[in-house]
């Protein structure tokens, strides 16, 4: 047993070591900048000035990171509501014995495949097109003329439009976790509710809910995650310049880093890293949270 | 003994596994890479060009466009020539805006062999000036400034900090772009000159059933940026970003013009909505909205959506009552080149440059991507920006990008949010000032 112990170990540490040199490394580095104002994210050492809590004063103190910590927040709590309830009532239909149920999974997973580039466009330069939009043609047609008057790209709307955008290309994903996990559930639970004489809600609130634990636990993780790194359609939804409504901390962070806009401005890696452990906190504590509120050990089936 | 060492042992056979893994499929990557290149390569000179790129004399040139626009397109036919006339082979790499932007500094900070780069006069010069090789001796050696044009030549030299670090190619500038038919069909006979100007001009074409003004969420600042410096000039009008001194009157000022055109709706009702492109493509490119302030590759943007007869019209951003600028100060500049400090093969970087700028491959460049040409020997623009060359001409005083209205990159979302709703009626002068002073 001891022998086999020492051979364990020895092929797992390359895995082990090289995993601490290349994820390590890259946090303690990331941590250790975030003390000090650095212009280039690569100069070397020497060229580090130490300012010490500074730039997390900095990020506190400024306005349009406050902003991108609200918007961050919108996504994941509203977003968050939106696509899960969605993808779990996507993945009860098509587990329900649905027919065509490998054409509907297709179909909502379909944009999950499509790049974000091409959804994104089709979004503003289509749907939202206050001259010929889907929106506004449809509002027209239905004869509802103060909605399909409304520019959903405005400040007043943008962020609502980023996030229904955002959602309709995500659902798939996530009702695909659910799925699987319904799958997982033994038949024979809801042959037996049924005989009890529960109808499809009653199963679905006493059997499906509470089995799903582990799968909410995945999904919330999944998403927040996905949420803390929101950059690709913030800039697709606000281009060169970023945007109070689309803004997200992932941005603020680039800014920092590469500049912003197709103006020189003052860069500083070192808020560019302080935005980076503000973000890994809110991950962490974010599973922290999860952890405790979905605790599914105790249910085995 | 044995066991002891067991252990040790296993850590490094697995190791040494999985490192040799990864350089297996190195080898195999350069392998691949060589035979690529000398298959490319033909003829004598080309032969002498292979050699003299896997021995590390040729050029590599990271580039800021892409390989299927119409400056890649041109730049890579330039190349191909260049190589076969000189024998000097040049791996370019086409890196776009994004990945030159994010890519060249921690490239140049690894040391990676990259003789010359090109991107916008002010990044390369601010940004990456510490990578910059001094072009003063080769550009006399060379006698580059005789058909160089003059002014972005000074241009270079002022943001290079008084000397000449990069050589500028593709010329552009910002001003009103606008629609000439519909001025025609308005009765605007001139250009507008100053803001009372503009005024008549746009109530006569608001009369005729067009939206005046339109914008995009991506140019929109660009405004009030041109504004506040035609009121202050540039060093004040950044001060007052840049500090947030938006109590100066000047920025009330900038407010109460566009609340006024505004209110005399003169801007595309959709202005508060524009996600870039839609402005430029779906208003002003299709001939419902007839001024756009925006830069000299508008035309050849939207060239497919405009059309051929498309009549473009160009002027300068007009003066303002008592304003320290006039309709000479723009922001202009150029794509530049530079050459890397450390790059051992300077001589021939410089010949590279010379040969995209100049003549034949400058022209072309030109042709292809309906820009302005940087030699001032090539006195044909392309037809489409005939009514630029004069603007261009005028101009002697030089504004940076937004002409000061994204210098605090803290401030311009909420600048651009606020602005965009000023335009959009949503808001008057005085919320726009105080929103911005919360």
């Amino acid at each position: 047993m001891k022998k086999n112990s020492a051979i364990l170990f020895a092929f797992v540490s390359p895995a082990a070591i090289l995993f601490l040199l290349v994820f390590l490394y890259p946090i303690l580095r990331t941590l250790c900048m975030s003390f000090f104002k650095i212009d280039g994210v690569t100069d070397a050492f020497s060229k580090w000035q130490f300012v010490g809590l500074e730039n997390y004063q900095k990020l506190l103190s400024t306005t349009l990171f406050r902003i991108s910590m609200g918007n961050l927040f919108r996504i994941w709590a509203f977003g968050g509501i939106l696509v899960l309830s969605l993808s779990l009532l996507f993945a009860v239909i098509i587990t329900s014995g649905i027919r065509g149920k490998s054409f509907f999974r297709a179909m909502i997973y379909l944009p999950n495949i499509v790049s974000a580039v091409a959804l994104a466009t089709m979004w503003l330069q289509y749907v939202y097109s206050p001259k010929f939009g889907l929106l506004k043609s449809f509002f027209t047609m239905i004869h509802l003329d103060k909605l399909a008057r409304i520019q959903w790209l405005s400040n007043d709307h943008k962020f609502m439009a980023l996030l229904i955008a955002y959602c309709f290309g995500m659902v798939g994903y996530h009702m695909l976790i659910f799925a699987s996990g319904i799958e997982r559930i033994s038949g024979d639970y809801f042959e037996a509710a049924t005989l009890d004489g529960a109808n499809r809600l009653q199963q679905f609130r006493h059997i499906t809910l509470p089995l799903l634990k582990g799968m909410f636990h995945t999904n919330i993780t999944m998403w927040s995650v996905s949420s803390v790194g929101f950059f690709v359609w913030s800039q697709l939804f606000s281009t060169v310049t970023a945007d109070t409504q689309t803004i997200t901390p992932m941005v603020y962070m680039y800014m920092q880093i590469f500049g912003a806009g197709n103006s020189v401005t003052e860069r500083n890696a070192g808020i560019g890293a302080a935005v980076g452990v503000c973000l890994s906190l809110c991950v962490v504590l974010i599973f922290q949270l999860c952890n405790r509120l979905f605790k599914d050990k105790d249910l085995e089936f | 003994m044995k066991r002891k060492l067991l252990y040790p042992i296993a850590v490094m056979a697995s190791l040494a596994l999985a490192l040799t893994a990864c350089g297996g499929s190195q080898t195999k990557e350069s392998a691949k890479d060589e035979k690529s290149e000398s298959k490319a390569e033909a003829g004598s000179k080309a032969e002498k060009a292979d050699a003299s790129a896997q021995s590390g004399d040729g050029l590599v040139y990271w580039s800021m466009w892409e390989a299927t626009e119409p400056q890649g397109q041109a730049l890579k036919e330039a190349i191909d020539a260049f190589t076969k006339d000189t024998g000097i082979a040049v791996d370019v790499q086409f890196k776009g805006r994004t990945g030159i932007r994010e890519g060249l500094q921690p490239a140049l900070d690894a040391g990676t062999n990259i003789d010359l780069f090109d991107e916008d006069i002010d990044r390369v010069n601010k940004t990456w000036s510490a990578y910059l090789l001094d072009l003063e001796e080769l550009a006399k050696a060379n006698d580059y400034e005789k058909t160089a044009n003059a002014g972005l030549i000074a241009a270079c030299r002022e943001v290079g900090g008084g000397t000449l670090k990069s050589i500028p190619y593709q010329p552009n500038v910002f001003a009103f772009f606008y629609n000439k038919a519909i001025f025609e069909e308005a009765g605007v006979k001139e250009v507008p000159k100053t803001w009372e100007e503009l005024d008549k001009a746009c109530a006569l074409i608001k009369e005729k059933g067009y939206a005046p003004i339109t914008s995009d969420d991506a140019y929109i600042l660009s405004s009030f940026g041109y504004h506040l410096s035609r009121i202050n000039g540039y060093e004040k009008a950044s001060s007052i970003v840049k500090d947030g001194k938006w109590d100066d009157p000047s920025v009330l000022a900038v407010a109460k013009a566009y609340e006024d055109f505004a209110k005399k709706g003169y801007f595309s009702e959709s202005i508060a909505s524009n996600v870039w492109p839609a402005g430029q493509n779906q208003e002003l490119a299709a001939g419902t909205a007839a001024i756009y302030l925006n830069g000299s590759w508008l035309p050849n943007e939207v060239k497919d959506i405009a059309g051929d007869d498309f009549q473009w019209g160009c002027f300068s951003y007009p003066a303002v009552e008592n304003g320290v600028d006039g309709i000479e100060a723009a922001n202009f500049g150029a794509q530049v080149l530079a050459i890397n400090k450390n790059s051992k093969h300077a001589e021939d970087a410089f010949k590279l440059i010379t040969y995209f700028t100049k003549g034949k491959y400058d022209q072309k460049l030109s042709e292809m991507s309906l820009g302005i040409p940087a030699d001032s020997d090539n006195k044909e623009w392309p037809e489409i920006l005939s009514s630029v060359k004069p603007v261009m001409e005028s101009l002697k005083t030089r504004y940076p990008w937004a002409a000061s209205a994204e210098d605090n990159a803290d401030m311009t979302p909420i600048l651009k949010e606020n602005f965009t709703k000023l335009c959009g009626g949503s808001i008057t002068a005085e919320e726009f000032v105080k929103n911005l002073q919360k």
